[in-house]
């Protein structure tokens, strides 16, 4: 047999069992592979993985207690259509609409409730706040995906173009409809992202002759593809923000009894 | 006895919420671990497993019965991390570009200079594979962790990165070579 190529070591190293037993005698027999095997050993030997931090054990339930009132109550199979959003593809038009449908009204809720003072009951600012995380988490995601798709268009190639451009159509229809649900009052901020994001999105959906390298350069100079990107970081850092306040919240009020 | 997973997943899907909970206890350590070694920190770690539940949950309809839910979270969980790991790097690069900070660097290098030596020793040598595992690609850097520190076979590393086994085995290659390179100047001399 030939000597163990440095993958076979490595596969020898992790899992004997899916190694071969043909490997194993091979190095009991070669003295060259048997050194390649033992220098392979120690540096990986020396990679300690760095120890995990203790969590009590108590751990769980917390984080269940964290997370409980955000979750609503799947209905059984028969009667299920009640808050059918949140099943499956969180990403089809059905999600996106009825996600987008409380946006508008959770982030006005969250503005509120930061201004609010604390006699307000508990249980309402948990709900709001229960609402809220739901919603920013998908609106993180939506910004998410477009700034995938935005890094994408940046280092289109040839092989990837036409999924790209099925992206694009697939987001603008998400991206519609969230746009829709905020006033510009709401949030000129976002507003403003999204609608920017939507000029780019209809550009790159609309290439009937697919994607080429020319009209992508044209397309990042002209569309400014490189500030979007970064509003769309912004926003992204943004709304994690939100989602960490209301975490902090919800945690400082004794949480989530609903 | 312990209800089996997919007995409560069952109650859940019937409209018993509370019954998540018994999962959520169940897997939190192990999802806290794997979090942990992925964004190599504590309270992103915490986050990351409040959200892979919360995911779950949401996704709770698409779990086929011939999975197992400890698999399914932690492929979640893994996603999950990889995407807060990405996020951070690009706070990162804003931070580098907004404000190099030379105080912080002074403050950590007196911080290091009055340890112990072997504090020191030790804290350089985790810093340097911290460094090197940062120069991974994030499928070569979790295809190695698991591997490693999680003590998974390619075939779960394939399923839980969602690529094909063979690329899984790549993705481990080609981590380890990198790490031997950069590692190298930590190796004793035989
Ligand atoms: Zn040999």
């Amino acid at each position: 047999m030939n000597h163990l190529s440095e993958e076979q070591l490595i596969d020898h190293y992790y899992g004997k069992a899916e190694s071969s037993a043909a490997a194993s005698k091979h190095l009991q027999a070669c003295d060259d592979c048997a050194r390649s095997y033992a220098s392979l050993a120690s540096d990986l030997g020396a990679i300690k993985p760095p120890s995990v931090p203790e969590r009590s054990a108590a751990y769980g339930e917390e984080v269940w207690q964290a997370i409980r009132g955000t979750l609503p109550v799947y209905e059984p199979v028969k009667a299920k259509s009640h808050w059918n959003w949140l099943v499956l593809k969180p990403w089809s038009l059905a999600a996106a609409a009825t996600a987008c449908l409380l946006i508008a009204a959770a982030f006005f809720a969250g503005r509120q409730w930061e201004h609010r003072n604390s006699s307000i009951a508990t249980h309402a600012v948990n709900a709001d706040a229960g609402k809220q995380r739901v919603v920013l988490v998908v609106l993180g995601d939506h910004l998410d995906r477009s700034e995938r798709l935005l890094v994408g268009l940046e280092h289109a190639e040839p092989s990837t173009e036409a999924s790209l451009q099925a992206e694009a159509r697939d987001i603008l229809s998400a991206n519609r409809l969230y746009r829709a649900s905020l006033n510009q009052t709401d949030d000129p901020v976002l507003a403003a992202a999204l609608d920017h994001l939507e000029r780019v999105l209809v550009e790159v959906s609309n290439q009937p002759a697919g994607l080429s390298q020319t009209k992508l350069v044209e397309l990042q100079k002209e569309m400014n593809t490189d500030g979007l990107l970064f509003e769309v970081r912004i926003l992204r850092s943004r709304v994690q923000e939100d989602v960490d306040r209301n975490n902090a919240v919800a945690a400082k009020k004794g949480v989530s009894i609903l | 006895m312990e209800v089996n997973d997919h007995v409560i997943v069952r109650k859940v899907l019937d409209g018993d919420k509370e019954a998540y909970g018994t999962l959520v206890a169940r897997h939190s350590p192990t999802v806290f671990r794997v979090a942990f070694r992925i964004t190599g920190d504590e309270a992103d770690a915490d986050e990351v497993v409040q959200e892979a539940f919360l995911r779950g949950y949401q996704r709770l309809q698409t779990f086929e019965s011939r999975s197992e839910f400890r698999t399914w979270i932690y492929r979640i969980a893994v996603n999950c991390a990889l995407n807060m790991t990405s996020k951070r790097k690009v706070e990162a690069t804003y931070q580098i570009g907004e404000e190099t900070d030379p105080v912080t660097q002074q403050v950590q290098v007196a911080d290091h200079a009055a340890g112990p030596e072997r504090t020191l020793l030790s804290r350089e040598i985790q810093s340097l594979q911290t460094a090197a595992l940062g120069t991974l690609t994030p499928t070569e850097r979790t295809a190695f962790l698991l591997r490693h520190m999680e003590d998974r076979s390619t075939a779960e590393i394939a399923s839980v990165l969602e690529i094909a086994p063979n690329a899984a085995k790549q993705a481990v290659f080609r981590a380890v070579q990198k790490l031997r390179r950069s590692l190298a100047p930590l190796r004793v001399n035989p």
